[in-house]
């Protein structure tokens, strides 16, 4: 693992927290939109493995990871100070796929690792195009965190928020059905469970592709351990560290996964 | 040494480490279960994390023989460090002809995983089951002559199992491996994992284990349980291990073995131990 320090923990809303992490490591040049890096509170052994966290954004000697409050491993890291040291491990996983006709669709914490994805398009750091259009869902309008940032980056944005307390009133998935009936587009998604089988169901009568950005538990991050798979359709398992996190929805076997 | 299962079939060890980190800090590789026919393992979840400790229930998913002789052998050689084949079988035939499929492979060693279920013997661990182990022991001997490791279950008759293994011309006992272990994913409708339990929880008990099995056997003891640190590591030797494994450590980060053995030199210098 590698070594950082802590600049920054600030929390953007009631439970998600924006953290830097700053590194005179090269390492984090490599970082690519859709990969992710391990992180290790030093010296703690509960929780005993570090936790995953998509990569954010990768700026002059730091990184970035948006995170969201929800179990032992994401607390202890909202206790994190700046200043405090932290270990890395990455980049882990494979990189979001380069499409070229496609939308995004982010149902809330989703949508932390396709800030990286366009801030590159943006600073012409990685050869990925920009989205026909970004999908952005979550349950309130506080926590659509990364709208500011989303409004300069140059292509629409749709938002919908269950308490209807901005933009569309209800599912994120409801504006998306709307566009891809008059829009022939692949859809590169990130959410919550149910918003992502629901994505894979939309693309498939729609007849495009969807790729889903999967959350598991995972201890490795490496393939070392085997413990984090999803089942596919053809009755084998993907390990979701080496060949995701972003897998093509129309090979998961949703059905095997709850 | 890396401990079966913790470091996956070696394929992508050197991302994270040099050939020469690998060379100088690995006393020995001890593979992933290998069976005799592929194993797609359990279906997810396969793991859930306890204070201090992880549950694991991969269903020893792996190649199968000829796969892995044919695939990850040859770069598992190519690191020059000696290779112990972790096998994994279902009745002892299995582990026979596991072994026999190795004898013309340049391996150093094999370690026979006794956790498993004996399903002549109706589906009761080998590990239970002294009499069950003897037999296994004595017909791996008979196609086997080099390094031979039994990985004891750190539950059931562990002192009988320990002292047939020594009688029966084992070289070495592994102490041990998981405990078995279950979590609670869901309440109502009730869902748990069970599987086998590893980390630093488990350490006091595994430390025990190799205390009392030392006084016990004249066996070489390999600790394994927990270690996380050189610390750890120091602390089974001084209870009696020869040598030590690392399993969780490789998970929470692929470099662990260099800072482990790191660690451990400083420690035995600081107090004057092992020369």
């Amino acid at each position: 693992m590698y070594q950082g320090e802590v600049i920054k923990n600030l929390p953007l809303s009631q439970n998600v927290y924006l953290l830097r992490v700053k590194t005179d490591l090269d390492i984090i040049f490599s970082f690519n939109p859709g990969q992710f890096v391990k992180i290790k509170i030093n010296e703690r052994i509960d929780p005993l493995i570090p936790r995953p966290f998509t990569i954010h954004d990768v700026k002059k000697n730091s990184f970035y990871v948006l995170y969201q409050v929800v179990g032992k491993g994401t607390k202890a890291l909202s206790l994190v100070q700046p200043g405090n040291k932290i270990e890395f491990l990455g980049p882990l996983g494979k990189p979001f796929p380069k499409l070229e006709n496609y939308v995004i669709c982010a149902g809330g914490i989703g949508i932390a690792g396709f800030i990286y994805l366009l801030e590159s398009i943006k600073r012409k750091t990685h050869p990925y195009v920009l989205p026909k259009k970004i999908f952005y869902g979550a349950r309130t309008a506080e926590d659509l965190v990364c709208y500011p940032f989303l409004e300069g980056i140059g292509t629409k944005v749709e938002i919908a928020t269950e308490d209807g307390s901005q933009g569309y009133k209800g599912l994120i998935t409801e504006p998306l059905i709307k566009y891809l009936e008059k829009n022939k587009v692949d859809v590169l998604a990130c959410g919550p469970l149910p918003m992502l089988k629901a994505v894979a169901k939309i693309a498939q009568s729609f007849g495009v592709k969807a790729y889903l950005t999967m959350e598991t538990f995972l201890s490795c991050g490496t393939g070392f351990c085997k413990g984090c798979v999803i089942p596919l359709k053809n009755g084998n398992y993907a390990h979701l560290c080496i060949e995701g996190p972003t897998l093509l929805a129309e090979e998961i076997d949703f059905e095997a996964l709850s | 040494m890396l401990a079966s299962g913790t470091w996956g079939l070696g394929e992508n060890l050197d991302l994270y480490l040099t050939k020469e980190e690998i060379k100088s800090n690995i006393g020995a590789f001890v593979s992933k279960g290998i069976s005799r026919f592929p194993k797609k393992g359990n279906p997810p979840p396969r793991l859930y994390e306890t204070p201090c400790g992880l549950i694991n229930s991969i269903g020893l998913e792996n190649p199968g023989l000829e796969v892995f002789k044919r695939d990850y052998l040859p770069k598992l050689l190519s690191y020059k460090v000696p290779l112990i084949i972790n096998l994994h079988g279902e009745e002892i035939e299995d582990f026979v002809a596991l072994a026999e499929g190795f004898k013309e492979e340049k391996v150093d060693g094999i370690e026979l995983n006794i956790s498993c279920p004996n399903v002549k013997k109706g589906g009761i661990a080998f590990s239970s089951d002294p009499k069950g182990v003897k037999t296994l022991v004595k017909e791996v001997r008979k196609v086997w002559e080099r390094f031979l490791a039994v990985k004891l279950s750190p539950v059931g008759p562990v002192y009988e199992i320990a002292e047939i293994c020594e009688k029966e011309g084992v070289d070495a006992l592994v102490v041990a491996n998981t405990y078995p272990a279950l979590g609670v994913i869901g309440l109502a409708p009730l869902k748990v994992i069970k599987g086998g339990l590893s980390g630093p929880a488990i350490k006091p008990l595994t430390l025990r284990l190799v205390y009392e099995l030392a006084q016990k056997v004249e066996l070489p003891i390999i600790g394994s349980g927990g270690i996380l640190s050189g610390k750890d590591a120091l602390e089974y030797l001084v209870c009696g291990a020869k040598a030590f494994q690392i399993g969780v450590a490789n998970l929470i980060d692929p470099t662990s073995a260099v800072k482990i053995i790191q660690e451990m030199e400083e420690l035995k210098k600081k107090h004057g131990l092992f020369g």
